[in-house]
Formats: structure tokens, C-alpha cells, sequence
């Protein structure tokens, strides 16, 4: 579970934790004022300077939980929010010079510099602020690596520049640029940036009588639960939560992969040139920074879609909750209302304080086997992951085309494959696109990182059974569904 | 114009996606598909009021039973 020493998950964790309690106990509004008291108790502060301030960081980190701005003067329709009380507002000066300048005589730093912002102090080379230009020249130019780069972690994660600073160097999210990848929230060394939540919600909604509930869970889930938590444990341990049934998110990766294939297929005749359209950071990146090659995104609905339309076929009134590693996919269920997308997206994180709560451990669970995806469609979480399935169900469908794919692994190289493909000049037949690096696996939603995960996610993996994704998806063939977005 | 719908569980239960399907089909309906848009949202905050809709920062209150005559006052009464 969470290693003791990550203070901010132990936070979260606990906030998390006692909301989804209390709204269990339907006991959140009479009890809400008291959680910071509760969780800090004093006379003591644990870890910031004092109490008061702990305190307000816990009130903040409660209104997330419930979906709220935690600003009541702040509000905007952003997923990934800042914790103005809990930001440290770091020093902003990027380029210090460190006690390993060794005031040499070649004086590199000083040449470097355009700017003219280095001079030689008494012991070592010292920087004008109000001179220097970030450019980091002088830096690189240190036999010694005796120049540092300060640059606040925030905004050295954000792939698009959607981090700025107000007056008092708090950070300040530009909604217009931020794609919701929740990079800045798992790099932030405080915990000064969370995400909004719908916890609050669904558990309002499984509480409800005669309503039924589906969970949804994201291909990335194998693993981050332990050895024994495999999809028959989980299913039940989320049945217990007060889920109608829960189903394979890897099983939306097969639909996925089949509607994609018949897809690139024809753009390849075509010579038209086209993105995976899966991860809704990287949909969010197209839209609102490239919007030039909309045109070149699949049309294909993502995998959460796919299952969640599935389930309302079957059940018209069905609520469908996608759980998973993501912090966009809320994004993606703000933005898609009224096509029988998820209904409301939870992080695993979420799902762990609602176990907590009902004091539920998927490992203790001896449940009857279940497989509904594909090896194939249980690898979408994985960077590289899409392609291998897409590929596979070309082949499947009997194509003999050979394509030429770009697997952007984080955002980064997914920006650099879509400027090439804005400037037309992307030498690949296509491109998947993966906000987080190495895949969901690797997602903001999880404190478990993919490294303590990975022994139990292969060992989990290898039980999967070998048919492939025409094969699983012969099962369904029965439930009639749309696998493409609305034309406009 | 960009039509919010609140999602949270009190607007849910009291329809929000009933409302959300019977204003795609008026926008389809009346052709309007290129001038309004619908956008969800997490809980407004004014439970006992929901269904929760905004339309450029004007808080409604609307029933799948009031949708109909909301979209023709509210949406194409500012189209017009």
C-alpha cells in the first residue's frame, strides 16, 4: 500500500477517505466542518507550518472531494485545480549558481550569456534576475554543472504551458491551455495541485434505491490493487460498494482496436494521414492546441465510451462510472453529456478510499475467474499498447497493409509528432497519441506508480487466456452500438 | 451559445440526462446544431433548485417537464 513516507498520498488519502465515509453514513453535510479538526487534531503541526494552515489545506482538499473549486471566489469549470493555500510559491529565479562554482578562469558561464547577466563575485559568478532570460545557456555551458535549474516543478511537468504565477508567485492554471493531464498534480512537491471529484456524487448515486450502477475499470487497474486482486476479486469487492456489476474497460480496447483498424485501413488508401483518439489529454491537446488536424483524429469513440455505451444498450437507465488512472477521462465525461459516455470517472485513488471506507480489501476475495478483454485490449494501458492492437486486428480482418505507425510516448513527443503532422510532414501513416509517459499505467490517478505495480501487473497478466480481440468481441456481437463520435 | 448541465448526483436524479437527450433533439429539431452547444458540470451547488442549467452565467431551474418550454423561451429567444 502507500509508503509512509508520502505525506501528500497519506493526505489525500485521508481526506478521500473520511468523505467517502461519511457520505456512506449519509452523515457528510452535518460533519463536513468537523474533518479538519478531525484529521488534525494539533497542538502539534505535521507537516507545514502550522495548524491553521493544515487545516485550511484539509477544508480545500474536502470541497475537491465534492467537486467544488476549493476557492469559492476561484471558481471555473478546470478538472485540475489549484490548492492556493497549500502552494509554496518556490522561488522563481530558474538559474542559480551553487557552491560548486569554482570561479574558474575560462569563465564559460559569462560567455555564454547574451544577456549580459552574469558578473564574478567575491567567491563565485553570481546572476542578475532582473537580466537573465531563462534560456539556460550558462547552465549547459558549466564545466562544473555548478549553474542549476530552478524551474518550479509545475510548471517544468506542463507539456503545454498552461502554468503561470500571480503576484504572489501562487501558481494560477490557464484553463484555456491546460489539457487536464494532471502531470503538475503528481510532480508538484506539496501537493498544492488536485483534482476535482466526483466521489461525493457516486456515492450519493449507489446509495439510491433502484438505481443501477456499473463500474467501468480502466485496463490500468491490473496490479495496482495487488497480486490476488484480479478481475473476478474485483468485480465482487465492487459489487460490495453498492455496484450493480462491474465490467473490463479492456474490453472497450478490443472495440477500440477493431473500429480503428477498419478505419486506418481506409485512410491508408485514402493517404490520409491519422491520430488515435483514445486518450482524452492527447484529444484535449488536438483540440484546443491543433486544432488544424482535428480532421486527422479517429472518429472512433474511446474505450471507456465503447463499454459505457455497451452497458446502456443493455440497460437504458444504467449510471456507468469509469474508474481508472486518469484525471481527463472527467474532462471527457464534462464534455460529452448526452452520447451515453460515462456518466461520472473516478481515479483508482477514489476507488481506494470508497474500499477503505466500506473497510473492503480485494485480495480477500476467492472469486470465480473472469476474462472480458483481450491480452490486447488489457495492453491499451501501456504506451505502445493501441498500435499493437490495432495492428493485430488488421490482421485479424485479414489486411495486408503495412503501416507505418508513431507511438508518442507522454506528451511531449506527442506534441512534436502534431506539429509535424500540422506542417504536414509527419513521415509515419499514423500516430498514437499518449499523454502520460509510458501509458495509463503510469497515470496521475494512482499513487501506486507503475513501479511498485509492475511484478503483480505481469503476474496478473500472464493468466489472461490467449484469444484475440475478434474472438472476444464474437461474444458481444448481440448488443448493436455507434463506435464513432457524432459527425459534428 | 454553450448550455451547462449540471451532472452531480441531485441533478442526476432529478433528470439531468433526460434533459440533456431533449435538448439534442430540439437543437437537431429547430437546426440550430452550429450555434448552441451542451457542456456538463460538476455539482452548482444549488441542489434544491436542480435540474441545474447556465446559460452565459444565468442560473435556471429546469424539470424534463419544463425542458421543452425552457429551450423555446431561454435558447431561441436569445437566438432571435
Amino acid at each position: 500500500m502507500l509508503r509512509e513516507d508520502s505525506t501528500i498520498g497519506n493526505v489525500k488519502y485521508a481526506v478521500l477517505k473520511r468523505v467517502a465515509q461519511l457520505t456512506y453514513e449519509g452523515k457528510l453535510e452535518e460533519n463536513i466542518d468537523q474533518i479538519p479538526y478531525e484529521l488534525i487534531p494539533g497542538p502539534q503541526a505535521n507537516f507545514r507550518c502550522c495548524i491553521y494552515r493544515e487545516r485550511e489545506i484539509i477544508r480545500q482538499r474536502v470541497r475537491l472531494t465534492q467537486g467544488k473549486s476549493p476557492s469559492v471566489n476561484h471558481d471555473n469549470k478546470n478538472i485540475v485545480q489549484v490548492i492556493n493555500s497549500a502552494c509554496e510559491g518556490c522561488p522563481i529565479a530558474r538559474f542559480s549558481v551553487t557552491s560548486n562554482c569554482q570561479k574558474c578562469m575560462s569563465k564559460k558561464c559569462q560567455q555564454a550569456c547574451n544577456f549580459g547577466a552574469i558578473t564574478m563575485g567575491s567567491d563565485k559568478a553570481h546572476i542578475d534576475q532582473k537580466k537573465c532570460k531563462e534560456c539556460g545557456r550558462c547552465a549547459q555551458a558549466c564545466p562544473y554543472n555548478a549553474i542549476a535549474d530552478l524551474m518550479r516543478p509545475c510548471k517544468r511537468s506542463c507539456p503545454v504551458d498552461a502554468i503561470k504565477m500571480d503576484e504572489n508567485g501562487i501558481v494560477v492554471i490557464d484553463e484555456e491551455k491546460c489539457i487536464q493531464c494532471g502531470a503538475c498534480i503528481k510532480d508538484c512537491p506539496f501537493g498544492a495541485i488536485a483534482d476535482r471529484s466526483f466521489l461525493v456524487d457516486v456515492i450519493h448515486v449507489l446509495r439510491t434505491q433502484g438505481v443501477d450502477v456499473y463500474a467501468m475499470v480502466a485496463p490500468a487497474i491490473e496490479g495496482k490493487f495487488g497480486a490476488k486482486a484480479d478481475m473476478g476479486a474485483l468485480r465482487e469487492a465492487i459489487k460490495d460498494l453498492g455496484f450493480k456489476d462491474m465490467y473490463e474497460v479492456a474490453l472497450g480496447g478490443d472495440m477500440v482496436a477493431d473500429a480503428e483498424a477498419k478505419e486506418w485501413a481506409e485512410a491508408y488508401k485514402e493517404g490520409k494521414k491519422m491520430t488515435t483518439s483514445c486518450c482524452p489529454a492527447f484529444v484535449n491537446m488536438i483540440k484546443q492546441h491543433f486544432p488544424q488536424v482535428l480532421k486527422n483524429m479517429s472518429t472512433t469513440v474511446s474505450p471507456m465510451a465503447a463499454v459505457s455505451r455497451m452497458i446502456k444498450t443493455m440497460d437504458s437507465n444504467a449510471i456507468t462510472v469509469f474508474i481508472g488512472p486518469c484525471i481527463a477521462k472527467k474532462s471527457e465525461v464534462i464534455d460529452s453529456i448526452g452520447t451515453n459516455n460515462a456518466d461520472y470517472a473516478l481515479t483508482f485513488d477514489e476507488l481506494r478510499a470508497m474500499f477503505a471506507a466500506k473497510q473492503i480489501d480485494p485480495e480477500e476475495y476467492e472469486a470465480k475467474e473472469l476474462q472480458q478483454g483481450s491480452i490486447y485490449g488489457k495492453e491499451f494501458a501501456r504506451s505502445g499498447g493501441v498500435t499493437a492492437a490495432v495492428v493485430e486486428a488488421l490482421t485479424e480482418q485479414e489486411e495486408t497493409i503495412n503501416i507505418k505507425v508513431r507511438e508518442c510516448n507522454g506528451a511531449a513527443e506527442c506534441k512534436k509528432a502534431l506539429m509535424q503532422l500540422k506542417a504536414g510532414k509527419l513521415p509515419e501513416d499514423f500516430m498514437e497519441g499518449m499523454a502520460c509517459m509510458g501509458g495509463c499505467v503510469n497515470g496521475p490517478g494512482t499513487l501506486i506508480s507503475e513501479l511498485e505495480a509492475k511484478k503483480d501487473r505481469i503476474a496478473l497478466l500472464a493468466k489472461a487466456d490467449k484469444r484475440n480481440i475478434k474472438e472476444n468481441l464474437d461474444e458481444y456481437k448481440d448488443v448493436q452500438f455507434s463506435m464513432h463520435r457524432k459527425s459534428k | 451559445m454553450v448550455i451547462t448541465i449540471c451532472i452531480g448526483s441531485s441533478c442526476h436524479l432529478k433528470g439531468s440526462r433526460k434533459i440533456v437527450d431533449q435538448f439534442n433533439e430540439l437543437i437537431m429539431v429547430n437546426k440550430v446544431e452550429d450555434k448552441v452547444s451542451l457542456n456538463g458540470s460538476f455539482c452548482i451547488g444549488e441542489c434544491m433548485n436542480g435540474v441545474c442549467v447556465k446559460i452565459d452565467g444565468a442560473l435556471y431551474s429546469v424539470l424534463p417537464e419544463t425542458a421543452e418550454d425552457f429551450f423555446h423561451k431561454e435558447v431561441m429567444g436569445r437566438l432571435q
